[in-house]
């Protein structure tokens, strides 16, 4: 959405490009204009020439025939004038009949400066008199007071450097005047539009020239919050009901679970009912585990689960994780290898203790699940440059590759959608990734060196 | 430790569910207790407990006329004795909230009758402790109220991290206590970088307790993850 303010800023640009451009082609035409003006100069020098052309001779004047082809060119008609008695003493053939054959002095100033008859008329002196040429009606235009102030031509340069400075500080006012207008009422749309993604609710002003445009993006903002509150309720509601559920089971499970103990203990049974009593506890036990799983699994889904991080030794909560996982394992069936470095004591991550132990006791225990008739399970915590990663695994059955594969790639939430052609199973595993996700961590699982089942969960020391 | 003392201790159980308040009264007679109540409710409980004077309250939290936090702070006003939670009510705001106002200790269930008795038995250790305080172990006895060990009629002195280092692992016996956890008991709450002074220490304790240290019997190491304190009448 930064390209909006982009946008604008490179047409405004555009369009102060073109007003420079135009100034300095104006300034061109002008230079142009003026330097063809040069030929102003020449009624001028035709009667300097026409002067110069004419020689008195015992016949009178004669004008030469350079001079006659001169005047024959140009179009005009020439006199001229004797210095002592004012009158014409020579005049070209052409000469209109209109034109008066003497002149006083300030007859003379006049058409110096202006018109014989409404023939723009030039002069030129000579040793005799003063030549004057009159040119065709509508060929000149003369200035009849041509005097400038004198400090104006002295300082004409300064004087054009700076309008033409003036002019582009004017059109740069313009250009900032237009563009700051423009992003201002431009500005909340492009942040609106931005924040839309984000989920958090939008409103803008609907006045000014976009006001249709803010109306449509308060109509969007509030149709996504009204999604998102539905979508939250029903999250919630799964999320409850799952909580609701896993604790009714809870309370007759246990008695299920306690009169299943006291009857593997009753003395006068046979073995194979004692066998029972114990199958019932364990498969119970297993229920147990998994209404907790579910339960905490839809929590985290559905960010209902806090996420209290702060700094742990991740050496000390996963040792403590495989002492309860041994405690509770009295018979040794599944015995514990702590494979960790010693001297690797302290690796500090920031984790919530309770779940990071949770994830790790459900690797522990992923191992014992599958492997019924007992494994070797092999726990370490590694620091390997900034990460710290944690390895539980197995020399038991462990799963084929494209178990393997399938796990590792099947989404991190308890939706099954139409990608996932089975319903999902290991609950156990979801929780390690979705804890792991919940610690900006992953968790992978593979082979083991050991032969059996890997899995690894990589966070980010401190 | 003599466990026949604790065995004496009255008990209140609260429990909604008839068939659940069977199972935990069953449970604790199986294993010796012979003081034991039952309520089904918060005003039965406050009752009874008048008429009982227990010594350790095991309470569900959802109770039809109230839930078992409040109970635990009325109960409370009448005598100052340990509480566990037993409820269905695992999640963590649940727990916090039931340590914050004081429980000593929470169980979800479901669970195991043997982990209920353990952690009852615990509180009850920890809260009358002045009856308990001899532990036998295979070739030595700890008097924990002495701080010292009586091996072969010797009286052995322990020093306060030996003490220290024996009550937490007798609080967990026949259990894996962490190395971490044995540090946290014997150095505080910082207690990193004290591994090799716990081996020095736990060497010492063998010599006190063992009849061959090099071969212990009563004080095992589980390699890498701590060490696990084995008592006669476990």
């Amino acid at each position: 959405m930064k390209s909006v303010p982009k946008l604008i800023r490179r047409f405004v640009g555009l369009l102060l490009l073109s007003f420079i451009l135009l100034v300095i082609v104006n300034i061109l035409i002008f230079a142009v204009i003026v330097s063809r003006q040069m030929a102003n100069a020449r009624p001028w020098k035709t009667a300097e020439e026409v002067a110069a052309a004419l020689t008195e001779t015992e016949n009178g004047v004669l004008l030469s025939d350079e001079g006659a082809e001169t005047l024959r060119l140009s179009g005009a008609w020439a006199i001229l004038i004797d210095n002592d008695t004012k009158a014409v003493v020579w005049h070209s053939d052409n000469l209109p009949k209109s034109v008066p054959a003497g002149y006083t002095l300030s007859d003379i100033a006049g058409l110096t400066r202006g018109y014989i008859d409404g023939y723009p008329t030039f002069t030129s002196g000579t040793e005799s008199g003063l030549v004057v040429l009159g040119f065709p009606k509508t060929s000149f235009w003369k200035h009849m007071w041509p005097s400038w102030d004198y400090q104006l031509i002295a300082h004409a340069p300064q004087i054009a450097l700076v309008v033409v400075i003036a002019n582009v500080a004017v059109i740069l006012l313009i250009y900032m005047a237009a563009s700051t207008k423009l992003l201002r009422s431009v500005k909340p749309i492009a942040n609106a539009i931005r924040a839309l993604p984000s989920g958090d609710p939008v409103y803008i002003r609907e006045t000014g020239l976009l006001s249709e445009i803010a109306f449509h993006i308060n109509s969007t903002s509030e149709v996504l919050q009204t999604q998102k509150r539905q979508l939250q309720k029903r999250e919630t509601a799964r999320a409850s009901w799952i909580a609701g559920v896993s604790h009714d089971i809870r309370t007759p499970l246990s008695t299920v679970m306690g009169y299943a103990d006291q009857l593997q203990a009753a003395p006068g049974l046979t073995e194979e009912e004692r066998h029972k009593a114990e199958i019932i506890l364990k498969q119970s036990e297993r229920i147990g585990k998994l209404v907790s799983d579910l339960n905490l699994a839809s929590r985290l889904e559905y960010n209902m689960q806090p996420v209290r991080l702060r700094e742990e030794n991740a050496v000390a909560l996963v040792r403590q994780a495989a002492a309860d996982f041994a405690n509770a394992d009295p018979d040794g069936k599944y015995p514990i290898r702590w494979e960790t470095d010693e001297k690797l004591l302290v690796c500090r991550v920031n984790a919530d203790g309770e779940l990071l132990r949770r994830a790790v006791a459900n690797l522990l225990q992923n191992s014992a699940v599958h492997n019924e008739d007992g494994c070797t399970i092999y726990v370490s915590v590694e620091k390997n440059g900034e990460s710290c990663v944690i390895h539980v695994e197995d020399d038991g059955i462990g799963a084929s590759d494209e178990q393997i594969a399938k796990l590792n790639s099947a989404p991190h939430s308890m939706a099954c959608d139409e990608t996932a052609a089975e319903p999902r199973h290991g609950l156990g595993l979801l929780i390690v990734r979705q804890i792991a996700d919940s610690h900006h961590g992953t968790a992978v699982v593979g082979r083991s060196r050991y032969g059996g089942f890997a899995a690894a969960i990589t966070l980010e020391c401190n | 430790m003599e466990m026949s003392g604790l065995k004496n201790r009255r008990i209140l159980i609260v429990d909604d569910e008839q068939t659940l308040l069977d199972l935990v009264i069953s449970v604790f007679q199986n294993d010796g207790y012979q003081n034991i109540a039952a309520a089904k409710s918060v005003g039965e409980a406050v009752r009874l407990a008048k008429e009982f004077s227990p010594e350790l309250a095991v309470l569900d939290v959802m109770l039809p006329d109230g839930n078992g936090f409040s109970l635990m702070e009325r109960l409370r006003q009448d005598g100052d004795y340990p509480v566990l939670f037993l409820t269905a009510r695992g999640e963590e705001e649940d727990k916090f909230r039931g340590f914050g106002l004081g429980a000593d200790d929470y169980v979800v269930k479901p669970f195991l009758p043997r982990e209920l008795l353990y952690r009852v038995a615990a509180i009850l250790r920890r809260t009358y402790r002045e009856e308990k305080t001899v532990v036998p172990l295979k070739n030595s006895v700890i008097d924990f109220s002495r701080a010292e060990v009586i091996r072969d009629g010797e009286h052995i002195p322990l020093t306060a991290k030996e003490h220290a280092l024996l009550s937490a692992l007798w609080r967990g016996a026949g259990r894996i206590v962490t190395i971490d956890a044995l540090c946290e008991a014997a150095w505080g709450d910082n207690p990193f970088g004290y591994e090799n002074s716990l081996m020095a220490h736990i060497c010492r304790i063998r010599e006190k307790i063992e009849a061959n240290p090099s071969s212990p019997v009563s004080l095992v190491t589980v390699k890498g993850l701590g060490y696990k304190l084995l008592v006669e009448d476990k």
